[in-house]
């Protein structure tokens, strides 16, 4: 009897230590909400006639290397100032994005601030789609634009 | 032992289960970034038809022969809404007239408190309480010279796996006392739902 014991402790052993492990390792890692990743490419304060590769910033890396940004193209139309920029995808699969011209005075003041909103683009594999900007007012001087892609939530168990 | 094991593994499993129950939680949101909380009408659609028909509206060189000398008067008549859902398209032309009025291009009459401005001109006049040398007069407010009137139509589609609903908006603007349609532009939107696979 004590023999019977002992046996079904040693091979109860490993599948309780196996049970343990693994819910431990769940619970640890729980079941988690990530914050999504928000960061894009963009420019700083660019005037027109500026070149937009000396201001480009890219904060995510792997956008960068599926996204170009290029040159800008400007005018001035009724007063106001137009511009039209170009992204073009080096990426063979459709990238879900979003973009968000800020308007700046000649004294660097934003003008219209947090009323510009967040415009969705859907860009195709490889394709190259130009993005067009008008400034709300005469007083625009220079501009910026950031490009990011539409962050989505994924829960973690 | 066994006992013990079964007791661990379900202590366990429950509070695994607990601790991945949805809460409530409040959080203030960013307003200008895209929604997708649904496919029916929503802020980033409101926000993209306010703004590609202002920016249309603006750049047009119709509206740089009118802007060239003066600031044109002008009033809004309803966006009809022909789709099966309920929008509120006086929003959507709020932002409109809101977003044109600060361009400094054009300048508006609110044909929607006109009973309110009636009512305090009478009061000027007519209450005794107002020193009539500044008291405003009846008969001197400046008419509207263009309408801007339009339409939101949609179509729907779905079957079992996928939504789809296609906007229709159209602007126009017309000159009223010639009755010519002096400008029109629309803008489009499409939305889908479908299901997609979520891996973790």
């Amino acid at each position: 009897m004590k023999i019977m014991k002992l046996n079904t402790a040693i091979t109860t052993k490993p599948s309780a230590l196996l049970i343990a492990a693994l819910t431990t390792t769940l619970l640890i890692s729980g079941c988690k909400n990530i914050p999504p990743v928000t960061s894009g490419m963009g420019s700083d304060q660019i005037a027109p006639g500026q070149k937009f590769s000396k201001h480009l910033q890219v904060h995510n890396p792997e956008l960068g290397e599926k996204l170009h940004i290029s040159d800008i193209r400007s005018r001035t139309n009724n007063d106001l100032l137009e511009i039209n920029l170009s992204l073009t995808s080096t990426y063979e699969k459709t990238l879900k994005l979003q973009y968000q011209f800020t308007w700046f005075d000649k004294d660097g003041f934003v003008i219209e601030a947090g009323k510009a909103p967040w415009k969705p683009l859907d860009l195709h594999g490889m394709q190259t789609e130009t993005v067009p900007g008008l400034a709300p007012t005469n007083k625009v001087a220079t501009f910026s634009l950031y490009v990011r892609e539409v962050p989505e939530k994924f829960f973690k168990f | 032992m066994k006992k013990l094991i079964m007791i661990t593994s379900v202590a366990l499993t429950l509070t695994l289960i607990a601790g991945c129950t949805n809460k409530s939680v409040v959080r203030y949101g960013d307003a200008t970034e895209v929604e997708t909380t649904d496919i029916s009408f929503g802020s980033t659609d409101l926000q993209k038809v306010a703004g590609d028909m202002t920016d249309s509206l603006l750049v047009s060189p119709v509206v740089g022969t009118l802007t060239a000398n003066s600031r044109p008067i002008m009033f809004v008549e309803s966006i009809k809404n022909k789709t099966s859902e309920h929008i509120d398209t006086e929003s959507i032309t709020d932002s409109i007239s809101t977003k044109l009025l600060r361009s400094g291009k054009f300048r508006f009459v609110d044909m929607g408190r006109v009973a309110a401005a009636r009512k305090q001109l009478d009061y000027q006049q007519s209450s005794g309480m107002v020193d009539p040398n500044k008291a405003m007069q009846f008969g001197k407010q400046v008419g509207a010279q263009y309408m801007l009137y339009g339409n939101l139509a949609s179509i729907v589609k779905s079957n079992k796996d996928q939504s789809d609903v296609y906007y229709k908006f159209t602007l126009r603007l017309m000159d009223l006392e010639s009755g010519l349609v002096e400008w029109a532009d629309e803008t489009e939107i499409r939305k889908t739902k479908g299901k997609e696979f979520v891996s973790w």
